[in-house]
């Protein structure tokens, strides 16, 4: 039922003697406190620079996240995309735009306290719908299978979603050309 | 087993911190940040509804990828907007970002 | 077989395509794409030609287009010798036009809008030749009106070349809608739109001789036949190659083409047929009388156009479909020639009145010659190209046995000689009538006309000569005739003796030069009584409506008095509320409007967690 790495790390666990349960569960307990912090951390920091590190630190729990769901090759592009793309790119911004010394800038607006008040109803809405739902499973056992392998992926891109997939390089592509016409210093 | 519903419930919550930052960012570097983490909660639901309820082909997974993808476009086309703007207004809050605006 | 004859008209419509949308950019090489697709169709269409004649009939089918309720159409496209033909025709004189264009419209702003519509033109026409049923035709044949419409105002920028482009796309319309009701009743009564289905549907059947009818409705409109013949004497303002397009090869062809593709439907139809011979005669008459008294360079050869055209008509209406169709290729030729001479006259004197024109042969000789060819081969005179075909259809007619009908023919001919002559005798010989810089056209231009002389001189042996002397004496006394009474009128007797004539013969010389009165009689008889009813309806409107809005008035007047002291405490007490109200609301929704993004986005996150909490606590 484990998948390797998560198996390897409970085996180790099992060595000192603790149970394999446990370890499993509190690591993504561990792991989900961690991600909500430092995404707290993106939306409360005053220093951009900070946010912008710790929307990579972020990023990368919810790409060990992505292990306990079976999606060791999307664990891995999450971390060679986001932290390693698109986070850099980030970074590049902020060095390019705003002075990141300052910390005196107020970096939130005026209606902050709304805002919070709306999102904490709409989390606690969310929650009450998640924890009142009974998440019927299939009876077939299906929610039992090791989950897609990356054969599994590389075949659904190439054959099922092929149309997608190459809209999508289409899409990547105009954003490149884009990009470069918007940024591009006229002269 | 981790039950389901704590992965929905996380995903829930880094909405809610997303949305939460979306609406108050006063520069377009935040907001945009905000926006990442949003889109981080939709894959994680998606990929624990493939884990949990979806077959095998995993079009959970695939489509979490797509995501990922779509994400990376919009970032580069937002902050190339953003280094555009700076570059002209000279400001990166966006309630000076008004030119436009009668 | 002949596969890739579907691509002919695709050439001129792609080039279309480019220069309406690179026009701009591509400046002067906008003509060089206009005349490769045109000389592209061409090559195409001489295959087209060399297949057909030499492996039989042609026609096939390109796709299914509509299909329903057990119906079915397809894209055909048809391809005979009447259409290779006019493919033929059409892609020859086409080119020959834009190449001579370049020349023509060297200065003009529009220079690549010009070609742009000129390809398009050509396009439909040629889609047009190809229709293998009514509905492809009835698009293609839209397409042809269009585009004249755009061309004759090409100039919109004078009052008349716009007056003239609306007068000829509504006075075609009266023609064209005639078609379209033909269309649709020969669907809804026999359930085919294809052409080759026309001529088994039945014998002087009511139904079906109206339809013929209808459809003559059609190409008389396009073809400009009595009576709606009076737009294209006034689409004379567009430049002068449109004119030569529209004469020669693609508007007014399209009309007689219509009946020669449909004659299956005529043939069985004989009362449907004896109209189309009679209006062909009409018109024929007419517009040579209008033809001999006009001063207009270009407006005689319009006119002339129409009565070749009645001409092709009368032999249709007699039987004579080789004639008419024979005619059709001949006079394409040598109108357009004549056409682009009058251009290349126009060009060097800048007027049109041949009365300030004159010994013109000295100064321009290769427009001059080529004039004489032109002029030789519309009067009839061997071995010109006009010659064979007139003769043709003059024997048709002796044959068909109609006696009258080869009286208007003869005097018709007649007349054409005249008048050609005339024509030329004023413009290019004697001495010139005023201060005229003349000058030779560019090559570009007098290029094509030899071509084209060429072809007016010789296209008479496309087809194995018939001799038949009876007719062919009668044909070429009549043009000789015609001839030496134009020589006598106006080269040696100058202007003395068509004074005395007309002085003579006044109230029909009146009658002729003011074009029989034809627009003065619709002005009479269809745009005054309208504006007579519009001036009734105001009348009515201003005596009786008013007068009742008047007493409605006074009425409410003096219940408003009445109403007034009520009006001021108790409604306006109400309105100033709610205006107060309405202030009050919109002083505080107004703080809503901030214009700051972020702000909307909180409040539709507002409203959706308000929702979400409404169906939580009374969905469940």
């Amino acid at each position: 039922m484990m998948n390797g790495l998560i198996r390897q790390l409970s085996d180790i666990v099992n060595n000192y003697g603790l149970p394999q349960d446990f370890v499993v569960q509190a690591s993504f307990y561990v792991l989900a406190g961690l991600a909500c912090a430092f995404a707290f951390g993106v939306v409360a920091m005053r220093n951009i620079f900070h946010c912008a590190v710790s929307l990579a630190l972020c990023l990368f729990c919810i790409a060990g996240v992505y292990l306990f769901l079976n999606a060791e090759f999307l664990a891995v592009v999450q971390v060679i995309i986001y932290v390693g793309a698109i986070v850099t790119l980030f970074l590049f911004a902020i060095m390019l735009t705003s002075n990141i010394k300052d910390r005196s800038i107020r970096q939130a607006n005026s209606q902050a306290l709304v805002s919070a008040v709306v999102a904490a109803a709409i989390l606690s809405f969310f929650i009450y719908i998640i924890m009142g739902n009974p998440w019927k499973i299939p009876a077939s056992g299906t929610a039992a299978h090791a989950g897609p392998g990356l054969n599994d992926i590389g075949r659904a891109l190439m054959s099922s979603y092929a149309l997608p997939f190459e809209f999508i390089s289409l899409i990547l592509l105009a954003a490149l050309v884009g990009a470069i016409v918007i940024g591009k210093v006229k002269k | 087993m981790i039950p389901q519903s704590h992965f929905l419930i996380l995903g829930a919550a880094l909405f809610a911190i997303g949305l939460y930052g979306a609406l108050t960012r006063r520069t377009a570097i935040g907001i945009l940040m905000s926006i990442e983490l949003i889109l981080n909660a939709a894959n994680i639901n998606l990929i624990t509804f493939n884990k949990f309820l979806g077959g095998p082909d995993g079009l959970g997974q695939v489509f979490a990828l797509f995501v990922m993808a779509i994400a990376a476009a919009s970032a580069v086309i937002g902050l190339v907007l953003v280094i555009a703007v700076y570059r002209n207004m000279k400001t990166i809050f966006t309630e000076n970002m008004n030119i436009m605006k009668w | 077989m002949v596969k890739f004859a579907h691509l002919i008209p695709l050439f001129p419509f792609a080039a279309f395509a480019v220069n309406i949308l690179f026009g701009r950019r591509l400046k002067k090489a906008s003509a060089l794409v206009s005349i490769g697709a045109s000389v592209a169709a061409l090559a195409i269409a001489v295959m087209a030609y060399i297949g057909n004649a030499f492996g039989g009939e042609g026609s096939y089918t390109v796709g299914r287009w509509i299909s329903f309720n057990g119906f079915a159409l397809d894209f055909g496209v048809i391809i005979d010798p009447l259409s290779c033909m006019m493919l033929l025709v059409v892609t020859v004189v086409g080119t020959l036009i834009q190449v001579y264009s370049i020349g023509y419209m060297h200065d003009d702003k529009r220079y690549s809008r010009f070609f742009a519509y000129m390809s398009l033109f050509m396009g439909s026409m040629l889609g047009l030749l190809l229709s293998d049923n009514f509905v492809m035709l009835y698009i293609f044949w839209e397409g042809v009106g269009l585009c004249s419409y755009l061309l004759i105002s090409f100039w919109f920028e004078r009052p008349a070349a716009a007056r003239a482009g609306m007068k000829a796309f509504i006075t075609t319309r009266i023609g064209d809608t005639g078609l379209l009701i033909g269309i649709l009743l020969l669907f809804f009564t026999t359930k085919t739109l294809y052409f080759k289905d026309l001529a088994g549907l039945g014998i002087n059947d009511a139904t079906l001789t109206v339809i013929a009818l209808l459809i003559f409705c059609g190409a008389v409109g396009k073809s400009a036949q009595f009576p709606l013949h009076v737009w294209l004497p006034d689409a004379m303002e567009g430049p002068t190659p449109v004119s030569a397009l529209i004469h020669a090869a693609t508007m007014v062809a399209a009309g007689v083409y219509l009946v020669a593709r449909t004659y299956g439907l005529f043939l069985t139809q004989h009362t449907s047929l004896i109209w189309v011979a009679y209006i062909g005669a009409i018109t024929a008459l007419m517009a040579a009388t209008i033809a001999t008294v006009n001063n207009d360079i270009k407006r005689i050869l319009a006119y002339s156009t129409i009565s070749q055209l009645g001409f092709m008509m009368l032999a249709l209406g007699v039987g004579g479909y080789e004639g008419g169709t024979f005619h059709l290729m001949t006079h394409a030729f040598f109108k357009a020639l004549l056409f682009l001479c009058a251009g290349s006259v126009i060009h060097a004197v800048h007027t049109q009145d041949i009365f300030k024109m004159g010994g013109l042969l000295g100064k321009m000789k290769a427009t001059g010659w080529t004039f004489i060819i032109g002029g030789l081969a519309i009067a009839g005179v061997p071995p010109f190209s006009g010659f064979w075909s007139k003769d043709e259809i003059l024997s048709e007619i002796l044959k068909g046995g109609h006696p009258v009908l080869f009286g208007v023919a003869a005097l018709t001919s007649l007349l054409t000689a005249f008048y050609m002559f005339r024509l030329i005798f004023v413009v290019l010989f004697g001495k010139p009538r005023s201060e005229l810089h003349a000058h030779e056209s560019p090559a570009v231009m007098t290029v094509p006309l030899c071509i084209l002389a060429a072809f007016a001189a010789f296209a008479g042996f496309f087809r194995p000569v018939k001799f038949e002397f009876l007719t062919m004496g009668v044909s070429i006394a009549i043009s000789l005739t015609g001839i030496g009474a134009a020589y006598v009128f106006y080269i040696l007797d100058n202007k003395l003796l068509p004074a005395s004539l007309r002085s003579r013969f006044a109230f029909l010389y009146k009658l002729v030069s003011n074009k029989y009165y034809v627009d003065e009689i619709y002005g009479a008889l269809i745009i005054r009584p309208c504006m007579r009813l519009a001036d009734i309806a105001s009348g009515f409107d201003s005596k009786v409506v008013d007068g009742a809005v008047n007493m409605a008035a006074y009425l409410s007047l003096t219940a408003g008095k009445v109403q007034s002291w009520f009006d001021l405490y108790i409604v306006d007490g109400i309105v100033n509320m709610t205006a107060n109200v309405t202030w009050l609301c919109s002083a505080i929704l107004r703080r809503f409007q901030t214009g700051f993004v972020q702000n909307y986005i909180l409040i539709a996150f507002f409203g959706l967690a308000i929702m979400i909490f409404i169906k939580l606590i009374g969905g469940r």
